[in-house]
Order: C-alpha cells, then sequence, then structure tokens
C-alpha cells in the first residue's frame, strides 16, 4: 500500500493539511516538523503529485506505443498482445510510429512529459537516446522499453535474447549430423546480428566444432544475397551441409539457389532461418526457424507498464526472454514438408 | 580533458527556477562536487551539462566549444547514474562494449578499450562473466566501465553510490578518487552527501534552491563558510547556531546570550574584520562546530577562561566509540557537543564547556551571510 498524506501525518503527529504544505514547500511549517515530514517522504518514495493527481482524476486510461519502423516483421503481434493487456485493464492503446526518427520520437516521448497519456512502451530502436533517458530520470516519466538498450539508466525492460536464438538455430544443425554449418547474416555492425554470430560461434565451440571464418558471411541482408552467397559457397572445396540464415529474406534468396541448382532441402542442405513470418511457414519446403516469443513479450511489456502507472517496481527491471526453436521440414528430413 | 565553463546558466521548468544563474568554471582534471539538498538544482545542472535538458538562458563550454545545441553523443561525456542497466544474458565484456557497438565502432577497437577499461578497474577476470556472477562492487565496476570505454573528456556522476550498503560505499568512494588520479580527467559529481563531497571533491560546489552558495576546496569550506547554511550543510554533527547579542565592554567585544553564555571574540579577528563593530547591541548568530566544544574538566590545547567558556546541562550522552557526542541546553539554546571519550559527563550533569574561539563564526541574523 503506497503511503498517504494521512500516514505522514500520523507518522509526525501533525494535521494533513501540515504534511500538504510542506510537501509543497509552503509557509506555515516549522522548520522541524517539515525536516521530519521530508524525511519521511524521502524514505518512503512518496510521490506529492501522486495523490494530487488522483484526486484530480486527471489519469487519461491511455498509454503511447512506439514503434521504431511499423513493417517490422514480427509487430503485428507485439502490437496486438500489447492492446490486449491492456484493453482488459481499461486502456486504450495509440500507436506512434517513429520511423527511427528522433524527432518525432521526441514529440511522441512530449506525450508522456506532459501527461496526455499514462506511459509508454517503446518498441525497438537501438540505443536509448537523450529524450528517452531524460523522461526515465524524472520520476513521473513512465516507460517501458522492449528489444532496445539503455546504456546509462535503468529502465524497466523486455528483451529478446538473440545471442541464445544463434546458439539454438546453431546446435539444431549441429544436432542434425552436421559439422560445416554456414552463417549468412546482415551487417555485423547492426548489434542484434552480431548478437545472432555469438550464439552461432558459442554453439560451434561448445559442440567442440572449429570455427571456420570462410564460413561466415556478411551480407546486406537482401534476398539476392542470399542467392549470390550460395553460388559463393559452391566454389569452396568443400561447401558447408547447413545453413544458419539470420532473416527470411535471406533464406528465400537461399531457397532459390539451391533449388536452381538442382539440390534438395534438407537432403543435400539444412536450414534454419530467424523469425516466424508468413513466409518462413509458406515458403517449400517450409522453414524451421528460431521463434522469438513475441506474444509474450508484448504481454509482459504492457504488464510492466501497468505496474509502473499504478506506482509498482516490476519484479525484475530487465527481463530476457530465449526465442524458441520451430522445427519444420527444411532442417529435418523426417518432417515432411 | 577538457574544462567545463558555465555562465549564467538559468533552468527554469514552467515558473519553477530550478537552476539560477549559475557560474561555474570546471578545470581540466579536476573533481569537482556538486553537493546540496534534494531539489537544489544539482542534477539538473549536470543534466545541462549533459546535454539531457535544454538551457533556458546562458551557455556552457565544453573545453573551447560551446555545446547548448549540441547533443549528448557528440558531447564527448559519459554519464554514470545510481542505477544503472546491467544486461542478465551479456557477459562483463558485451556489459561494457555493446553501446560501442551500437555506435558501430570497429571491433579492434572496441577489443582495445574494453580491456584497457577492465585493467584500470581489475576486472579483466571478470569479462566473461554474467551479471548475476559478480558482487555489488564489481557490477558498479562495471557500470563505471561502460563509461570509460567512451574515452570521454568529462565524466559525470549523478549519486552513482548511493544505491550501494555504507560499507561498499565507502570503498567505493575511495575506488573512484583512484579511478580519477589514474584517469586524469574531468569528472564532476553530484551528491547529497557531504561527508561524500569532502571525501572526493577537488572543490565542492554547495547549492541551494538553483543558487550557488560557496565554490571551495574542502577545507576552505569546513573552515570558512560564506553563510549559515553552508556552515550548517558541511560538516556532521551540524555545526551549533546559537542567537546572541554583539556588545562592547572597554575594548573588547562579546556574544551575549542573554545570561546563557557570553564569550569575547578575539582580539586578533576584531582586527581582521573590523565590520563586526558595525553590529555592537544587535543581534547576530553565535556559531560554533560541536568539535570547537571542549569538556573543561579534560586536558585541553587552549586556556579556558571566563571569556570563553559557559556552563551547560547534559541531555544526552551518545558514545561514538572514539568520541563522544553530548547534546546539551542552556536556557533556550540547544547544541552538540563533540568531546574525548575521557569524558565523565552524564546525563542532568551541568558541565563547563571551553569554545575555542579561533574557530568560532558569526553570522547576520537577516541576510544569514558570514561576518566571520
Amino acid at each position: 500500500m503506497p503511503l498517504t498524506l494521512k500516514d505522514i501525518a500520523r507518522m509526525v503527529g501533525v494535521a494533513e493539511s501540515t504534511v500538504s504544505r510542506a510537501i509543497n514547500n509552503k509557509p506555515g511549517v516549522g522548520e522541524e516538523t517539515r525536516r521530519k515530514i521530508m524525511k519521511i517522504v524521502k524514505e518512503y518514495n512518496f510521490k506529492p503529485n501522486q495523490l494530487a493527481r488522483g484526486l484530480a482524476k486527471k489519469e487519461t486510461r491511455i498509454i503511447a506505443l512506439l514503434l521504431s519502423d511499423l513493417a517490422t516483421p514480427g509487430y503485428t503481434e507485439i502490437i496486438k498482445s500489447i492492446e490486449e493487456v491492456a484493453n482488459r485493464a481499461g486502456y486504450q492503446v495509440i500507436l506512434c510510429n517513429t520511423a527511427n526518427d528522433i524527432d518525432k520520437e521526441k514529440a511522441y516521448l512530449e506525450l508522456v512529459a506532459r501527461n496526455r497519456v499514462d506511459g509508454a512502451i517503446i518498441v525497438g530502436g537501438e540505443l536509448a537516446d537523450k529524450n528517452i533517458l531524460n523522461l526515465a530520470l524524472n520520476k513521473e516519466g513512465r516507460l517501458v522499453l522492449v528489444n532496445r538498450l539503455a546504456e546509462e539508466v535503468l529502465i524497466p525492460t523486455i528483451l529478446v535474447d538473440n545471442a541464445k536464438g544463434g546458439y539454438l538455430a546453431t546446435a539444431h544443425l549441429i544436432e542434425q549430423g552436421l559439422s560445416r554449418i554456414a552463417i549468412i547474416m546482415g551487417s555485423i555492425q547492426d548489434f542484434l546480428e552480431s548478437e545472432k554470430l555469438n550464439g552461432y560461434k558459442q554453439a560451434l565451440k561448445d559442440h567442440n566444432l572449429p570455427l571456420r571464418e570462410e564460413l561466415i558471411f556478411e551480407t546486406d541482408g537482401s534476398r539476392e544475397s542470399g542467392y549470390n552467397t550460395f553460388l559463393n559457397l559452391m566454389e569452396l572445396d568443400e561447401p558447408p551441409g547447413g545453413f544458419f540464415v539470420t532473416s527470411d529474406l535471406l533464406a528465400v534468396g537461399l531457397i532459390e539457389a539451391i533449388k536452381m541448382g538442382g539440390y534438395f532441402i534438407p537432403d543435400d542442405f539444412a536450414i534454419v532461418s530467424y523469425g516466424e513470418s508468413l513466409i518462413t511457414s509458406i515458403i517449400n519446403p517450409p522453414l524451421t526457424v528460431v521463434a522469438e516469443p513475441l506474444n509474450k513479450l508484448g504481454r509482459l511489456a504492457a504488464e510492466y507498464l501497468l505496474k509502473l502507472i499504478n506506482n509498482q517496481s516490476p519484479d525484475r527491471v530487465i527481463r530476457v526472454l530465449e526465442p524458441v526453436l520451430k522445427m519444420r521440414a527444411s532442417s529435418n528430413p523426417q518432417i515432411k514438408s | 580533458m577538457a574544462s567545463v565553463t558555465l555562465k549564467n546558466v538559468t533552468k527554469r521548468f514552467d515558473d519553477v527556477v530550478a537552476v539560477n544563474n549559475v557560474n561555474l568554471e570546471i578545470k581540466d582534471k579536476e573533481f569537482l562536487v556538486l553537493v546540496g539538498p534534494s531539489g537544489c538544482g544539482k542534477s539538473t545542472t549536470l543534466r545541462m551539462v549533459a546535454g539531457l535538458e535544454e538551457i533556458t538562458e546562458g551557455t556552457i563550454k565544453i573545453g573551447d566549444t560551446v555545446v547548448n545545441d549540441v547533443p549528448p553523443k557528440d558531447r564527448d561525456i559519459a554519464m554514470v547514474f545510481q542505477n544503472y542497466a546491467l544486461y542478465p544474458h551479456m557477459d562483463v565484456y558485451n556489459n561494457m562494449a555493446f553501446g560501442l557497438k551500437l555506435r558501430k565502432f570497429p571491433k579492434d577497437e572496441i577489443d582495445r578499450r574494453v580491456k584497457e577499461a577492465a585493467g584500470i578497474l581489475g576486472i579483466e577476470q571478470l569479462l566473461d562473466r554474467k551479471p548475476k556472477q559478480l558482487s555489488g562492487g564489481q557490477r558498479q565496476r562495471v557500470a563505471l566501465g561502460r563509461a570509460i570505454v567512451r574515452e570521454p573528456k568529462v565524466f559525470l556522476m549523478d549519486e552513482p553510490l548511493s544505491n550501494l550498503d555504507a560499507k561498499l560505499r565507502v570503498q567505493m568512494r575511495t575506488e573512484l578518487s583512484k579511478l580519477h588520479d589514474r584517469l586524469q580527467t574531468t569528472v564532476i559529481y553530484v551528491t547529497h552527501d557531504q561527508t561524500e563531497a569532502m571525501t572526493m571533491g577537488d572543490r565542492i560546489v554547495v547549492l541551494r534552491d538553483g543558487v550557488i552558495q560557496q565554490v571551495d576546496d574542502p577545507l576552505t569550506l569546513y573552515n570558512k563558510p560564506n553563510n549559515m547554511f553552508v556552515a550548517g550543510f558541511i560538516g556532521s554533527p551540524a555545526m551549533n547556531f546559537l542567537d546572541a547579542k554583539l556588545l562592547k565592554e572597554g575594548d573588547k567585544y562579546y556574544l551575549d546570550g542573554a545570561g546563557a553564555f557570553k564569550i569575547a571574540i578575539p582580539e586578533t579577528k576584531v582586527k581582521e574584520v573590523p565590520e563586526i563593530k558595525e553590529y555592537v547591541n544587535k543581534q547576530v548568530v553565535f556559531g560554533i562546530r560541536p568539535e570547537d566544544l571542549t569538556d573543561a574538566s579534560l586536558t585541553h590545547e587552549f586556556d579556558i577562561t571566563e571569556d570563553n567558556s559557559f556552563t551547560a546541562s547534559v541531555e544526552v550522552v551518545e558514545p561514538m566509540g572514539s568520541e563522544i557526542y553530548l547534546y546539551l541546553t542552556i536556557d533556550d539554546h540547544s547544541m552538540i557537543a563533540r568531546v574525548d571519550v575521557e569524558t565523565k559527563a552524564k546525563v542532568g550533569d551541568n558541565i563547563k564547556l571551553g569554545v575555542d574561539t579561533r574557530k568560532m563564526h558569526v553570522f547576520d541574523p537577516e541576510t544569514e551571510e558570514a561576518i566571520f
């Protein structure tokens, strides 16, 4: 139960109005009394606005959902699960597409700063910038980050462990009896991509397989790159038998090239892709993927924000979710397409 | 490395003035502490230097560059706050490196910086550990490491130790001071804890209600506070303030506590600060630190006479181990004396106290400014 003015008044042995005057820095309170009151305020992290706001019924019952790029695969599911939890608690959700534009993001964050919404969930993007940090440092700034990192300040965050995803994909291919496994990835400068690579390396290490630099392919992430990478790999004296592809577009290109070469999947080459999408399930053969728990991600983010709005702290400020492997025909001959 | 200059810096939040016309020159490689009670504007000042808060008026320079409109990422600063995020799924190396990775630093450069920072902090052997395998102090070092790898010109620290337990806080204070010596860089450090300020700062800025009260090295701040606020804020237990009237009898000047005490002001003080004479027959505030009151029955460094002593009643005796705090009253005045453990004073006793008048202070009750 959060502390009330009444509680403080009782603890200090003064009237509620005295506590209110002390907190609002108004005259008519003795220095010693003010000191006692402010000590309790500090000890219990009593937020003076909390009561005033409650009385004035200034809650908007609206939360903002800031998306770094609306077109990102998987966002629909995150949006749906956030909305579901919010609606159930009597909140509405407004969608804000920041398009990775810092000024647009700042403008949307103003909604939180100006109490036009009760809080915000920020999904995606890279490093939390000054607008996020400043708002998070303000006690009234109720923010939850999803798949976004903050360097300086601890902000309630839900993340997916991409390294674990890379590990699961690679370990699965190793378990299929493959020892030469290539990774076809986007830019290594992209943090999430580098995390997937770390997982790939760790899985090889844990299974006592050598890391072969010639099997790491950094690309621009396009379908063409998936196609061309296969052609390049075929030039090797000993081509790989398995592929971990870090996006569905790369996987599409790769599959096209394999089929054009007259090879069979998974008999000749096994493939695991990253991220569940419509493409990965309808392509032939259906792709084994590392799927992120998007529903849970959204649900937890909404629950975290509702807790903050109700002046509670989430049990674990940073929550890291593990992706799961969805096994389909592209990596296992036992599963029919 | 760089100096930081604040010129006429003001910050308003609607009609509240959080920082009022602050002028400050922080030297290159200096460890400057901003201290003051909650709401005094210290964190806001730091955040303006960081670029998190916009400046309402004035200019801030880092080195020779005015940074008013420079975003934080381009300011060559690194910030350390009390609540830092260590990601549980990343090892120490990656917890220190991810910011650089996201800023697209080359891999070799990241590796060099992380290993160098780990070396400075003595955590090289922990690089492949996960945060849950670390102690509180080690975690704190990782958070510092994350700031060090930025190789900033200026470190900005906002109460970085306030979440630690008392023992670790003391240890980390020393470590931070040593770190500053090793890094040879400018540090601006915010704390509400005057002990932290006194032990760490080359210079200390005392703020109150957004206004700088005094900027000085720790000893000057302690020995020559500008006003009653600084005098009361710095030092623990706080300086005693007693209402008195300035009297002149013959050539001598006295502080008269309406019969409770009558303390002569040393001639040397009167010569140094002749303005005191303007207060004759006026009310003043007599300030004396608890350690400058002595139990007259014990050995003491100065002669105790009628002119520098009074008798007070002991209300509470608080043994602190190496010393004893006596809570005393005389008439309406209450005060604390820090005396030697040899004292025989008991609750209810009337004891004679000597005042080390070389260390006495007198303040103007209206302006609260120090007369000396």
